[in-house]
């Protein structure tokens, strides 16, 4: 193999993927074997290593020269790039989504769990949900390099054709459109809100060190899951509302009623527990335990907790009747 | 150093602008894409390989060139020619290139 071959073989190697290598490489060596024809006669000389040395070094290196051949050296090119993107952010939101309420299904199963084993699920879920986007980001951008590389042009060119309108800059942004991951992340945390309420409430509470030991004291009274069938009546309403908006992807007339529906039913639930007797278990007795003895400090602290809840609750009130109060506005103004 | 190098990169883009007419202009007759460049630049226009061999190729994708194998020398050449689509954007070609050149002049003059 002499010098040309090697140099021809390197060019080639840096052409795997490109259309027509073997022509591309008959050729090169065709016009190289004629320059150093034209060398040696000029010289007077017969061809030699020297020669060749010379004439590959002003011919250029190999990955140089395979890179005037390529003219559309990416993986994924600006043709088919919008529609990887918009292909992408549905498939990643779809696995993100899916393995969201099987993890959320796996903790209701198993319920009730410690808070070391409702923690290493949920951490293990995250871990599946980032293996798996990754892998459905590898697997798309091999099927788009693959269009990439082997559709033609003429066959694949999205909106290249298609005359750009200069009055779609003057349209406004649809204000009723919705970000598809605000629906997600709403449907996942009241999922969390779903099962730790109903299936670990011991969760919720004070964790102190007993020793060398965590203690939980509740948080919460009898007198909150009293009205527990109520607000999950309220969380599945969220779930089929955010579901609703997920679908048609923005506000409609029925997810809007959907919503000041559950709004409504948040507010009465937020008003039985102002009024009903203290939703938390901060007695002197659980105080106690969790290691409070100086009884002023007992009666400070059970009254800032209860009156700090009622404020609380109170702006929650606040908080849905604005939110109402936009809905409506928006319905009747149609943005 | 800035200034030659600038220039440099104009007079680039000024041939590589030309190369495609240049190229189908002087292929009426058969050439082989060392014999073409040497024609070229022959008649002062040097073009570097890197720069025309793809092109021929490009040209030929395009319709607008024909190409074939032939066996000289115990050495196989790829042959280029106008093809029939090539003969008939030529004349064209050559009007929008002397359209170019006279407003050009008018600009520089």
């Amino acid at each position: 193999m002499n010098l040309i071959d090697r140099y021809v073989a390197e060019v080639g190697r840096h052409l795997l993927l490109v259309k027509g290598r073997t022509d591309i490489e008959k050729e090169l060596r065709s016009t190289l074997e004629d320059m150093l024809e034209e060398r040696a006669q000029k010289t007077g000389k017969p061809a030699d290593e020297a020669m060749q040395v010379d004439m590959l070094k002003e011919y250029g290196a190999p990955h140089k020269v395979a890179e005037t051949y390529n003219p559309n050296p990416y993986l994924i090119g600006p043709r088919i790039f919008p529609f990887f993107m918009f292909i992408l952010k549905i498939v990643v939101a779809a696995v993100a989504f899916g393995l969201t309420i099987a993890t959320a299904i796996q903790i209701m199963a198993a319920s009730p769990m410690s808070a070391m084993e409702l923690l290493s699920t949920i951490g293990k879920g995250l871990l599946n949900i980032v293996s798996a986007c990754i892998a459905a980001f590898g697997n798309i951008a091999l099927i788009f390099a693959l269009i990439e590389r082997y559709a033609p042009a003429a066959e694949f060119d999205i909106d290249e054709k298609k005359e750009w309108d200069p009055a779609s800059l003057m349209k406004e942004p649809e204000p009723q459109e919705v970000k598809v991951w605000e629906p997600i992340l709403a449907i996942v945390l009241t999922f969390i809100a779903l099962s730790i309420f109903n299936f670990n409430p011991h969760l919720i509470g004070f964790y102190y060190l007993d020793g060398n030991e965590w203690q939980v004291t509740p948080l919460l009274s009898e007198a909150f899951f009293r009205w527990l069938p109520l607000m999950n009546i309220a969380w599945v309403a969220e779930i089929v509302m955010n579901g609703m908006l997920l679908r048609s992807g923005k506000w409609t007339t029925s997810s809007r009623f959907v919503s000041i529906g559950t709004k409504l039913l948040q507010i009465v639930i937020l008003v039985l527990l102002i009024a009903g007797p203290s939703i938390l278990a901060l007695t002197t007795d659980n105080l106690q335990t969790a290691g409070v003895t100086d009884p002023e400090a007992l009666n400070i602290l059970e009254t800032m907790a209860n009156t700090g809840m009622d404020i609380v609750l109170g702006l929650g009130i606040f908080g849905s009747i604005v939110e109402i109060i936009k809905i409506i506005y928006k319905m009747v103004t149609n943005k | 150093m800035a200034n030659t190098e600038s220039l440099e990169n104009v007079v680039l883009e000024l041939r590589r602008g030309v190369i495609v007419l240049a190229a189908l202009s002087q292929l009426s007759t058969e050439e082989y894409g060392y014999s073409l460049l040497k024609k070229l630049a022959d008649l002062g226009l040097e073009v570097d390989q890197g720069t025309l061999y793809p092109l021929l190729r490009r040209l030929e994708a395009q319709g607008l060139l024909e190409s074939v194998w032939k066996l000289e020398e115990a050495r196989p050449r790829r042959y280029y020619v106008i093809s029939a689509e090539g003969k008939k954007l030529l004349p064209k070609m050559k009007k929008e290139w002397a359209g170019i050149v006279s407003v050009m002049d008018k600009m520089l003059s």
